[in-house]
C-alpha cells in the first residue's frame, strides 16, 4: 500500500492511495468523515438575549462555527479522567460573547467570541462569520462551551466538508486504429482536457483529471480508445473545514481504523482461544455487545483483508 | 431567523463569511456566477445557498422599537402621571 500526494492547495488535498482494496478505501473515507474528533460549541448558557433571534437558533449557529482543534491536548469528555458532567480544562473550552448595539444596527461576528484566557490556542477558524444582527439597544450576552465530538454525533463535528475517492483511470489507445491529427474528436469532447494531440499522435496528458465519463470512447469513430479503471488504486479529494489540517485527519482516521482492527482481532482471539464454559459465557456477552459493534467490526474486516 | 446560513446545508462547507462580500458585489451590479467563482464557491450546493438567500433579519430589525429607559425611569413616569391625576 502506497500513498502519494497529488496536490495540496489551501483547504484541499488530493492524494493517491495505491495497492489497496475498496473495503479499506471506503472504511478510511467513512472514518475521516464521521469518527475523527474536532472541536465545536456544544452547550450555550444564554445570560441575555434581546435580539430578534431565538436562543435555540443562536446556539445552533454558534455550534456550526468551526474551531481550531488541538487533538494532542484535549480528550473526548466521555474518555476524560474528570468524569464530570460539566467537564474540566482537558475536555472543555469556554467562549464568552457580550455584544450590544449602541447606536446603529450591529452585526455580531464569530471574531467577537472571546476565547478562554487559559486556552488561547482554541479559537474560531474564520472570524468573519455573521452570527446575529442587533438593532439599537439590543444585547446578547452568553457563555459557550466547546468540546470534542465526532461527525456521527452531529454534523457540526465533521472535520471535512468534502471527502470522496474515485478509481484511478486507465486509458488505452489503439495506435493503428487511431487516425491521429486527422481526427481529434476525443480531444475536443473531453471537458477535463485529459487528452492532447502532440506532433500528430494522441497522448494522455492529464490522466488524474479523468472522470471516467467515457465521452471520448463515444466520440471516436474508429473505436480506438478505451477508458477503464484500476479498482485497487484511489484518488482521494479532501476539503477540510480548517479545524484540523487535511493530512492530520487522514492520519487520525488511519489510527482509529488500526485500533478497530486491533480490537476486533483481540476479541476474536479471545473468543476462539477459550473453549468450554467460559467460552460459552463470552459468546453471550459478545452477542449483547455485537449489535452495537456490528458496523465497526465490518470496517475492521476491511483492514484485515 | 433570516440570517445567512453559517454552513452549506448539503455538504457542510463554510459559506457564512462569504455573504457580505457577495451581497456587496451583487448590489454593485456584478454577475453573481462570476462573484461566486471569485469567492471560491465551487459546488452547486454551496452556490445555491448564497444565490437563494434573502437577509430577512434586515427587514425585521426596522420594526424593532427601542425599549423605553429602564424600569425605575418608567415607574417614575407612572408616579408623575398618578400625581397629575390626583390633582
Amino acid at each position: 500500500m502506497q500513498v502519494k500526494i497529488l496536490s495540496e492547495d489551501g483547504n484541499t488535498l488530493r492524494f493517491l492511495l495505491s495497492g489497496s482494496s475498496i473495503p479499506f478505501a471506503n472504511a478510511l473515507r467513512r472514518i475521516m468523515l464521521s469518527e475523527v474528533p474536532t472541536m465545536a460549541i456544544d452547550d450555550v448558557v444564554i445570560i441575555e438575549n434581546t435580539s430578534v433571534m431565538y436562543d435555540e437558533i443562536l446556539a445552533h449557529r454558534l455550534g456550526l462555527i468551526p474551531l481550531v482543534t488541538d487533538l494532542d491536548t484535549y480528550v473526548m469528555p466521555e474518555e476524560c479522567s474528570c468524569k464530570s458532567e460539566l467537564g474540566c480544562s482537558k475536555c472543555r473550552v469556554v467562549f464568552t460573547l457580550d455584544a450590544k448595539a449602541e447606536e446603529d444596527v450591529k452585526t455580531v461576528y464569530s471574531r467577537d467570541l472571546a476565547t478562554d484566557p487559559s486556552n488561547p490556542s482554541i479559537k474560531v477558524v474564520n472570524g468573519d462569520i455573521p452570527i446575529v444582527k442587533l438593532a439599537q439597544g439590543q444585547r446578547v450576552k452568553l457563555e459557550a462551551y466547546a468540546r470534542l465530538g465526532t461527525g456521527e454525533m452531529h454534523a457540526k463535528w465533521q472535520p471535512l466538508s468534502l471527502c470522496v475517492y474515485k478509481f484511478v483511470p486507465k486509458i488505452s489507445i489503439h495506435r493503428t486504429k487511431c487516425a491521429g491529427k486527422d481526427c481529434g474528436k476525443c480531444v475536443e469532447i473531453c471537458h477535463r482536457k485529459v487528452l492532447s494531440l502532440e506532433g500528430g499522435a494522441l497522448k494522455v496528458e492529464r490522466l488524474m483529471d479523468c472522470t471516467l465519463c467515457g465521452d471520448c470512447m463515444k466520440a471516436c469513430p474508429a473505436g480506438a480508445i478505451n477508458v477503464g479503471y484500476d479498482s485497487s488504486s484511489f484518488i482521494y479529494t479532501l476539503e477540510t473545514l480548517g479545524g484540523l489540517p487535511n493530512h492530520r485527519i487522514v492520519l487520525e482516521a488511519a489510527k482509529i481504523l488500526m485500533n478497530k482492527a486491533e480490537d476486533f482481532k483481540k476479541s476474536l482471539s479471545e473468543f476462539l482461544g477459550e473453549g468450554g464454559k467460559e467460552g460459552e459465557e463470552m459468546k453471550i456477552e459478545e452477542k449483547k455487545e455485537g449489535k452495537e459493534e456490528e458496523g465497526k467490526e465490518h470496517e475492521g474486516k476491511g483492514k484485515e483483508e | 431567523m433570516g440570517m445567512v446560513p453559517v454552513r452549506c446545508f448539503s455538504c457542510g462547507a463554510l459559506v457564512g463569511h462569504k455573504w457580505e462580500e457577495f451581497e456587496r458585489r451583487i448590489k454593485a451590479g456584478e454577475d453573481a456566477g462570476k462573484v461566486l467563482d471569485d469567492l471560491g464557491v465551487r459546488r452547486y450546493c454551496c452556490r445555491s445557498i448564497l444565490l437563494s438567500h434573502v437577509e430577512v433579519i434586515d427587514d425585521v430589525l426596522k420594526y424593532f422599537i427601542k425599549p423605553m429607559g429602564d424600569k425605575r425611569e418608567r415607574e417614575g413616569e407612572r408616579e408623575e402621571e398618578n400625581e397629575r391625576e390626583r390633582e
